[in-house]
């Protein structure tokens, strides 16, 4: 069986809250969301029993590492302590790093098409702010091969993330001055596209393009090679859930959705960054197992990069973004630069990425991420993104990485016409 | 509004150097300092740049001093005003630059309470374009911003420059009347002075501590009441109540007698959090507290209130209606004394927001946004709807309370939800 998967909607905390500050714990965060959540798409509490009953629903939990930010393990079972409505509901956590939420979405979207379950809740969530900014490095140095990228290393992924831009700097020839005002460039529109959003971390911060290009001064220090704080996207508390269900259960309700998932792509490229390089050298894209991430996406939905009006991508640093646009389709490799000047990629381009404001704009509490991503994609497709809505969206993308892009996870999410 | 050049006066005190950074980053104006010398001037520069955390504003912001002010000031759109509360000094600046302000340029006070209509009156024909300005610090996290106009001919100019401070500054724009401490800061010392009142009532219970206890973050604040009045400094709370006491003649104006132990504190130079020392002090990790009637500083007790601990348990995991029915179905004298307190602090809101604005929902935007309180309409929304809370006044309140809600039928003014998440006030 291949069931259609459809996405009844879904709800994001304010990314700009810190839950250790408010005195608030890992439940507090999943009951906020999850109930508005459940609100938002008119799901009750009974007829969650009444799913159980007949064994119609799971929960799929994405999280990367509350082992070490919360001290808190066995995450699926987390949502009992929510609400008695969710007891003996199947759930599990799953985890690809900061593409744990994609993960779990992809588990749930199985289980819905081969008809095993009519309704299945996705939460993804991080709690990041409980330690400084270098324990947390530490922590998400796992995310790596540890013993070779992450241990001793202060701070290893945006090292990671800089030899990136390294190598593309090396492998298409690229001035360096102009690659450095497009990765400036990339933050800004990130930056500027936040303040549209009243969920995203950064809405109310003061950033300007002059501050981001001037990398190496003191409020926009460098953080590793040529990467400066204004590249990185940021530490962030939230949490995220969205509704996917049957055909079947679509049907019988009576609020309709007319929105799918419409196609996927899952690779994963060798752990270590340096083996990424030895094994794309010879390919003309830097990061080929996302290139294919992308094209596996666009040939299950059976759509070319023509047909999506807009894109969320992972933008944990700006030279995850830059990599990103030929992956996607839009130029080819070594081509971003006229994608990135000419302003396709603006919110009022052709093709716009991260209307939300992206990981650097909007926050990337890691496990949340990829469930933030395909609700975003839900509320642009279903015209319910606010002022941030990109007019007319018919499908949307998301491209969310876990590691140095070691997992590659491509969704594509349309109205089901 | 196109705001080009603006001059602050008294740039180095802590607003003036705050705002001027708001002025150069959100505002993109160019930002002349005005300090008493040059050094001055100079380390504002440097205080506000960090500020708002970005160094390219730097160039931006100009250093001068008084002696040399009248090129700027002719050079400006807005001037600035951010000296101390002291009408005297402030009208003598007037009077020194009134020459050389440009008959459009507008004129702003950021005074947290004296009235504009005096203020305005050395300015003779300028005086249409002097506004009370009033941001609340720090203002890169505090957006709130009252705006306080004088004479009704101001008013369309007043929709101008809120348009300005809304869309170019990022504020949240308060429209005010010209009225004592205008709308934020008479409720916020509201709800304080009564909380010092209190602590003296109940000093055999323990007095500043215990009644901060009662009243702690679970209430809805990132700070207990009488830790706010030490962290502004008793100075500058004792003169901001103080003002209110002998300006307005309501029925509210016991609320504003300020207890005889804070002017002590303030006479013996105890000033608050500042001065290291007042309300409470620290000593290596040890956290002392102000016995008021013995004079001297006792160890911090951490108080065993039932229903403040077990709403505390519910805050955490995020039961914030459960949190709530504790509180409401407490029968103890702290929990008492806590929903009074609420009570107070909402229908106060509401009478001053009715009386010194034209939209009662403006006290929601004044305590969210500049006091990062638990707004009063979200408050009601928290405990169950404006007919519940009518319920719970009425079972609890004195007939003074019931009638400033009856009188001027403030309920029947709500008839939306409060824009403001009451999830996020609620701290444990």
């Amino acid at each position: 069986m291949n069931n259609k998967v459809y996405i009844l909607g879904g709800s994001q905390t304010d990314f700009s809250r810190n839950w250790n500050k408010e005195g608030k714990n890992v439940i507090a965060l999943l009951r906020e969301n999850i109930f508005d959540t459940l609100n938002e798409v008119n799901l009750t509490k009974e007829e969650i029993i009444e799913l159980n009953k007949n064994n119609k629903i799971a929960i799929f939990v994405g999280n990367f590492i509350a082992e070490n930010y919360i001290n808190q393990g066995h995450l699926g079972s987390l949502l009992t302590e929510v609400d008695p409505c969710f007891y003996g509901i199947p759930s599990a956590r799953y985890e690809a790093a900061c593409a744990s939420g994609s993960v779990a979405i992809d588990a749930a979207s199985s289980k819905i098409k081969d008809g095993t379950y009519d309704v299945a809740i996705v939460i993804g969530f991080e709690l990041m702010k409980t330690v400084d900014s270098r324990v947390g490095g530490s922590f998400l140095g796992k995310a790596g091969y540890y013993e070779k990228e992450g241990k001793d290393i202060e701070l290893p992924f945006p090292k990671l993330f800089s030899k990136l831009a390294d190598e593309l700097l090396i492998k298409y020839n690229l001035n360096r001055e102009v690659f450095l005002k497009d990765l400036a460039d990339i933050s800004f529109i990130n930056y500027r596209n936040a303040k549209r959003n009243s969920n995203a971390q950064t809405r109310d911060w003061y950033v300007c393009d002059k501050e981001i290009i001037n990398r190496g001064n003191e409020t926009n220090p460098i953080i590793a090679g040529e990467l400066a704080l204004k590249d990185c996207s940021q530490i962030t508390d939230g949490a995220s859930s969205i509704i996917l269900c049957s055909d079947k259960y679509n049907k019988i309700r009576n609020n309709k959705s007319n929105v799918i998932i419409k196609g996927f792509g899952h690779r994963v490229a060798p752990l270590e960054f340096e083996k990424k390089m030895e094994d794309s050298k010879n390919n003309k894209y830097i990061l080929p197992w996302t290139r294919q991430a992308c094209l596996d996406a666009y040939k299950r939905a059976k759509l070319t990069v023509d047909d999506i009006d807009l894109f969320e991508t992972h933008d944990c640093f700006t030279s995850s973004e830059y990599a990103a646009i030929s992956c996607f389709g839009l130029c080819e490799p070594g081509g971003e630069h006229n994608v990135i000047n000419s302003g396709i990629i603006d919110f009022n381009g052709k093709k716009p990425i991260n209307p939300s404001g992206g990981l650097i704009g909007c926050g990337h509490p890691v496990g949340a991420t990829g469930v933030r991503m395909m609700l975003d994609l839900y509320k642009q497709v279903s015209n319910k993104a606010g002022k941030y809505q990109i007019k007319n969206a018919k499908n949307a993308m998301m491209l969310n990485l876990g590691g140095s892009a070691t997992t590659n996870y491509a969704y594509i999410v349309g109205k089901d016409i | 509004m196109n705001i080009k050049t603006v001059t602050v006066i008294g740039a180095n005190g802590t607003m003036g150097k705050n705002v001027s950074a708001i002025f150069a980053s959100f505002g993109n104006a160019k930002v002349y300092l005005a300090c008493r010398t040059m050094e001055k001037a100079k380390q504002a520069i440097v205080d506000a740049y960090k500020s708002i955390r970005t160094e390219t504003i730097r160039e931006k912001l100009i250093p001068i001093t008084y002696d040399n002010i009248e090129s700027a000031i002719k050079e400006s759109d807005l001037i600035f005003e951010t000296l101390n509360e002291d009408i005297d000094l402030k009208i003598s600046m007037y009077e020194k630059i009134n020459d050389f302000i440009q008959d459009n340029s507008i004129i702003g006070s950021v005074t947290s309470g004296l009235s504009i209509k005096k203020l305005s009156s050395v300015f003779g024909s300028k005086k249409k374009n002097f506004f009370g300005i009033h941001f609340f610090n720090p203002p890169y996290n505090l957006s709130l911003c009252e705006l306080v106009i004088h004479d009704e001919t101001q008013r369309e100019k007043a929709l101008e420059l809120s348009d300005y401070l809304t869309n170019s500054l990022n504020r949240t724009v308060v429209l005010t009347k010209d009225l004592p401490s205008f709308l934020g800061n008479r409720i916020g010392f509201f709800f304080i002075n009564e909380a010092l009142k209190l602590a003296e009532e109940y000093n055999d219970k323990g007095g500043i501590d215990y009644i901060d206890a009662i009243l702690g973050n679970f209430t809805g604040r990132s700070m207990p009441p009488i830790v706010t009045a030490d962290f502004v400094g008793l100075d500058t709370s004792k003169s901001i109540i103080d003002y209110i006491f002998e300006n307005i003649d309501d029925s509210f104006r016991n609320s504003f007698e300020l207890p005889n132990y804070i002017t002590k504190l303030v006479g013996d130079g105890r000033l608050g959090r500042k001065v290291g020392l007042g309300l409470y002090k620290k000593e290596e990790d040890k956290k002392y507290v102000y016995d008021i009637e013995n004079d001297e500083y006792r160890l911090v007790v951490k108080y065993n209130i039932k229903f403040a601990n077990e709403m505390k348990e519910n805050i955490i995991i995020g039961k914030y209606k459960e949190a709530i029915n504790i509180l409401l179905s407490d029968s103890s004298n702290e929990s008492t004394i806590c929903r009074q307190m609420i009570y107070k602090y909402i229908i106060y809101s509401l009478y001053v927001s009715n009386v010194v604005t034209d939209d009662i929902y403006s006290c929601d935007d004044a305590m969210a946004t500049g006091f990062g309180w638990l707004p009063p309409i979200g408050y009601i929304e928290l405990l169950g709807g404006k007919d519940k809370f009518y319920e719970l006044v009425k079972k609890e309140m004195d007939d003074k309370w019931i009638k400033v809600l009856d009188n001027e039928r403030l309920l029947d003014k709500l008839n939306k939800k409060s824009k403001y998440d009451y999830r996020k006030f609620i701290k444990s």
